[in-house]
């Protein structure tokens, strides 16, 4: 009987060391998750700051350039796509896209002096410059959450337990090509 | 023993006789210059004119404390000359303006811009980075709260304690039981125990100049500032305005919300009621041993440092050079060796298997020193060539009486956030300084730095350093304690906020 109540008590530890293991460990995901989360809200604040600086800066090219309709186009419709995108993979491909864009479109300025001589036009560059240096930080930051987040998902004992309640991980906010080096946010 | 006894306790007496009336003098002294009575004023929200440096040191008793430059800092930021912005939770960024201030910046204002400034990379720098760069955080600091000093004297809100004539009264009076001390001395000490008369007169001189020197330390020890009558009804209507804050939610804002706060949150940072703000603004702190920041690649990161190396024998084998780490293996090998032969012979004792206690002891000592072993060997002969930016450079002794010191050089190749500072030889620590960007030859296994070779010198070279030797690099610790004590630091309002000093490291 005594031998019985030992196996009982030994088994009602061991289950009980488990699940306080499972709660602990289940509560670092939870964390690392909203971490990721919160991580790519900052990403989406500095996007749309970007998104919103964007119209401005094309009408005020627009009025010195107006003959660049494309460029205008192009620069419109990649900003669209951006803002459309869901899921990193997805907007990183548009925000490229949409980089790419707004370099024509400061291509297509520098043929124009008196564009950039115009202070408007000057402190949207600026402003845009310093979005741009706030996107790659939040990426950075972002991307710092989801490597956290991914190695306490991927490795041993947290991957069982990741596994038993649907956690996944998640994808990178991939850099541009142009930026894998020191960064250097000018147009 | 004296040869005239009652003289000898005469001259004593008088001495400690003249050094009490002495010390009379100079509670009367402190009595008729102390600060006039602050009281607070009644509340409100209009702020007074001084800018927050200057409140920190008249609200702080006339004393600076470290709040002052975080402050400082915010007030740049709610003056628009640099912006601050909230990334993340654990990130925000210090972003300095590209134009020119509209105002002119006071001395001690200029010191905190161009110390961000000196860290920024394309006018950015991380806000927890603003401990990093090499400069001398003991000296900054004396140049910094005498800029705020004179600000306030300028101001007529404070004033130095002692004015010449006190200095002339104090110093000239020291003078009395110093040189009843060397003659104390001269007549307690036998006249035969000197050599000639020189050698009486000179111990006169250093008994009467050691007392002075002592006495004179103390004057200036007591010294520093008060405040003026005006400083007080100033130092009065900032306490109105700290009670009038204090009814805010300015502990828990961060240094981002200044954009919205503006210059109160600067205020009630300088007044000890923006501990969250301040804190995320080490801009008079050492810079911690094991969390670095590092802007190698371009932009700014959290790195943080191990002393020791991966893997269960990162703790022992770590940073030793090829041959000493070959015998330190084997001498691992060898001990867990004996103490296993040992054990097997007394579990043979017990009923174990005879012949248990050799094979035990081989297998024990190779299990414990062997992969060391091997780890050293390949040291030897195969090395690789780590290149990135020094982030730290920090010394160990590993015994109390500093014999047996331990060099650390911290690379961040860009890899990852985690590195595992390397051991290095004195000569070559001595040569680098954090931020250069460096090419060294490692031992694979165990971490010893061999050669380093800079690629790129650190942009703070022309800065000074951060250390606290002549060398520039921080000093070294104690056995057991940090890497490195840290520089003298500023002194914190008691009851304010909790200091949170480096964690140790784990050797």
């Amino acid at each position: 009987m005594s031998t019985v109540l030992v196996v009982i008590a030994i088994a009602a530890i061991v289950v009980l060391a488990a699940g306080l293991l499972i709660v602990v460990v289940y509560n670092r995901l939870v964390r690392t998750r909203n971490a990721v989360d919160n991580a790519w809200a900052q990403v989406d604040v500095q996007l749309k700051r970007r998104y919103d600086l964007i119209p401005n800066l094309v009408e005020t090219v627009r009025g010195y350039a107006t003959h660049e309709r494309r460029t205008f186009e192009a620069v419109t419709a990649a900003r669209a796509a951006a803002i459309n995108a869901s899921g990193p993979a997805e907007q990183a491909r548009a925000e490229n896209m949409l980089t790419g864009a707004l370099k024509s479109l400061f291509a297509v300025a520098e043929a124009y002096p008196q564009l950039q001589a115009s202070r408007n036009f000057a402190e949207l560059q600026g402003e845009l410059a310093d979005t741009e240096n706030r996107i790659a930080y939040a990426r950075q930051y972002y991307n710092d959450a989801v490597l956290t987040y991914n190695n306490a998902v991927q490795t041993v004992p947290t991957n069982i337990v990741a596994s038993m309640t649907g956690f996944r991980q998640r994808e990178f906010f991939a850099v541009p090509d142009a930026e894998r080096g020191p960064v250097q946010v000018r147009f | 023993m004296s040869v005239f006894p009652i003289a000898g306790a005469v001259a004593v007496g008088l001495a400690l006789v003249a050094t009490a009336a002495w010390a009379g003098l100079l509670g009367l002294l402190m009595a008729a210059t102390r600060t006039p009575a602050v009281p607070t004023g009644p509340p409100t929200g209009v702020l007074p004119p001084e800018p927050p440096a200057v409140v920190d040191l008249i609200t702080g008793g006339w004393r600076l404390c470290d709040e002052a430059a975080a402050a400082t800092l915010l007030d740049l930021a709610a003056r628009r000359v640099l912006a601050i912005e909230e990334i993340g939770p654990e990130l925000s960024l210090v972003r300095l303006s590209r134009n020119p201030p509209a105002q002119p910046l006071t001395r001690y204002e200029q010191m905190v811009l161009e110390h961000v400034a000196g860290l920024a990379r394309d006018r950015v720098v991380a806000t927890a980075a603003l401990a990093e760069g090499a400069r001398h955080l003991g000296r900054w600091w004396k140049r910094f709260t005498r800029a705020v000093i004179d600000e306030a004297r300028a101001a007529g809100l404070s004033q130095p304690r002692w004015s010449t004539r006190h200095r002339m009264i104090l110093h000239g009076t020291a003078a009395v039981p110093a040189a009843l001390a060397g003659v104390a001395l001269l007549v307690l000490v036998p006249v035969d125990a000197y050599e000639d008369i020189d050698s009486m007169i000179s111990a006169f001189f250093v008994a009467a100049g050691v007392t002075f020197m002592l006495l004179s330390r103390l004057v200036e020890r007591l010294g520093g500032e008060r405040g003026t009558p005006a400083g007080a009804a100033a130092a009065a209507r900032w306490l109105g305005v700290r009670e009038q804050l204090g009814a805010g939610r300015f502990a828990d804002q961060p240094a981002a919300a200044v954009t919205i706060w503006g210059r109160p949150l600067a205020y009630a940072g300088a007044l000890g009621l923006a501990e969250r703000a301040v804190r995320s603004l080490p801009v008079s702190r050492p810079a911690d041993d094991q969390r670095a920041w590092s802007d190698y690649g371009g932009m700014w990161h959290p790195v943080l440092v191990r002393y020791r190396g991966p893997g269960p024998w990162g703790r022992l084998f770590w940073a030793r050079r090829g041959w000493p780490a070959v015998g330190f293996a084997l001498a691992a090998g060898l001990f867990s060796g004996f103490w296993l032969w040992v054990l097997g012979l007394l579990a043979s004792v017990v009923g174990w298997p005879d012949g248990l206690a050799t094979p035990l002891a081989v297998l024990g000592a190779l299990a414990v020193g062997g992969p060391p072993l091997v780890g050293a060997l390949a040291d030897l002969t195969h090395r690789t060539n780590v290149q990135g930016q020094v982030v730290r450079l920090r010394r160990h002794n590993r015994k109390a009486n500093g014999s047996d010191v331990t060099h650390w050089l911290a690379i961040d190749d860009g890899r990852g956030r985690v590195v595992h500072a390397h051991g290095v030889d004195g000569p070559i620590w001595a040569g680098l300084v954090e931020g250069d960007l460096v090419r060294a030859l490692v031992g694979r296994s165990w971490g010893w730095v061999y050669e380093v070779q800079v690629l790129r010198p650190s942009r703070h070279r022309t800065g000074g350093r951060n250390g606290d030797d002549a060398t520039g690099h921080p000093r070294p610790a104690a056995a057991g304690g940090p890497p490195a004590a840290p520089p003298p630091t500023p002194r914190r309002r008691a009851g304010r906020w909790r200091a949170t000093p480096g964690p140790a490291p784990n050797r």
